[in-house]
């Protein structure tokens, strides 16, 4: 995995802002599987923190300011995912739409069963399931999309990495 | 010495990162890799590149650090006035720390 793949994963202001000295600070060569995570991680947190939309909004070109990303959060991020079918990447729309699909469903599921557990006295493990809801989404949809043409081996181990760091993330979180 | 907010700390996961960027562009502008490398060298953290960008963000949010124009590919950052001010009272804070640890650890 190279970090023009997952510099994908990035809110489309942010890869205008800090695209190109990213990739020439991370470099073109394969990255560590702790890259990868570190990565993915800040990914996440680029398309939620406030802050970093500060940063790189006064970057965007005036033309694109208006426009859907603007605000941020899912929606670009499925719009991302459905434009995948025109890079060079091997991704079809198709594949960009079972991913959007898996994301949708994943998400629905785990705040569906957080919210039943809520409401059934489990509060803490309710509260974790959704919040989990959204990484563990994105994570098992980056095969159809991110992880692409990656070899199933691969996949298999850092689909099974991140999720095994999210599940045990807030498994703590539920006994603090 | 009067009491102030540790504005670093409002940082959450970033804090440690923007303290090591900060302490990293004190002595003149730097680019990201040449950050992590001195990064490396002083501290023996490597930072990630999505942790390395996450900070810089938050820091140029917050006018702590500003960009200067790109040199090919690769953007310098200086710190600016107020990531001095910040970085300041974040080291004099920690030398209180330190020296309260060390007369402890004498006195034991």
């Amino acid at each position: 995995m190279t970090a023009d793949r997952l510099l994908r994963l990035y809110p489309p202001a942010w890869r205008a802002r800090y695209g190109d000295e990213f990739l020439a600070t991370a470099g073109e060569a394969a990255l560590s599987a702790r890259n990868v995570f570190d990565i993915v991680m800040v990914a996440i947190d680029a398309w939620l923190s406030s802050d970093v939309r500060n940063a790189t909004r006064a970057w965007r070109p005036a033309a694109d300011s208006a426009g859907p990303a603007a605000s941020g959060g899912g929606m670009p991020m499925l719009k991302t995912m459905l434009q995948c079918g025109r890079t060079s990447s091997g991704v079809t729309p198709r594949d960009g739409l079972i991913g959007a699909g898996v994301m949708l469903a994943i998400n629905v599921l785990f705040a569906g069963v957080g919210i039943v557990l809520h409401r059934s006295g489990w509060t803490a493990t309710g509260e974790a399931l959704k919040g989990l809801a959204f990484p563990a989404s994105f994570t098992l949809s980056m095969p159809w999309w991110l992880m692409k043409g990656t070899p199933k081996r691969a996949q298999a181990a850092i689909l099974g990495f991140t999720m095994a760091l999210l599940i045990a993330a807030t498994f703590i979180a539920t006994k603090i | 010495m009067a009491k102030h907010p540790d504005l670093l700390s409002g940082l959450g996961r970033f804090s440690e990162p923007a303290l090591y960027i900060l302490i990293s562009l004190a002595d003149g502008p730097k680019h990201g890799y040449a950050m992590t490398q001195d990064i490396e060298a002083v501290s023996g953290q490597r930072l990630g590149p999505g942790t390395l960008y996450g900070a810089i963000a938050r820091l140029e949010a917050r006018k702590w650090i500003e960009a200067l124009p790109a040199e090919e590919r690769r953007r310098p950052y200086r710190l600016t006035s107020a990531g001095q001010r910040v970085l300041r009272h974040r080291l004099e804070s920690l030398r209180a720390v330190a020296r309260v640890g060390q007369a402890r650890l004498a006195e034991a």
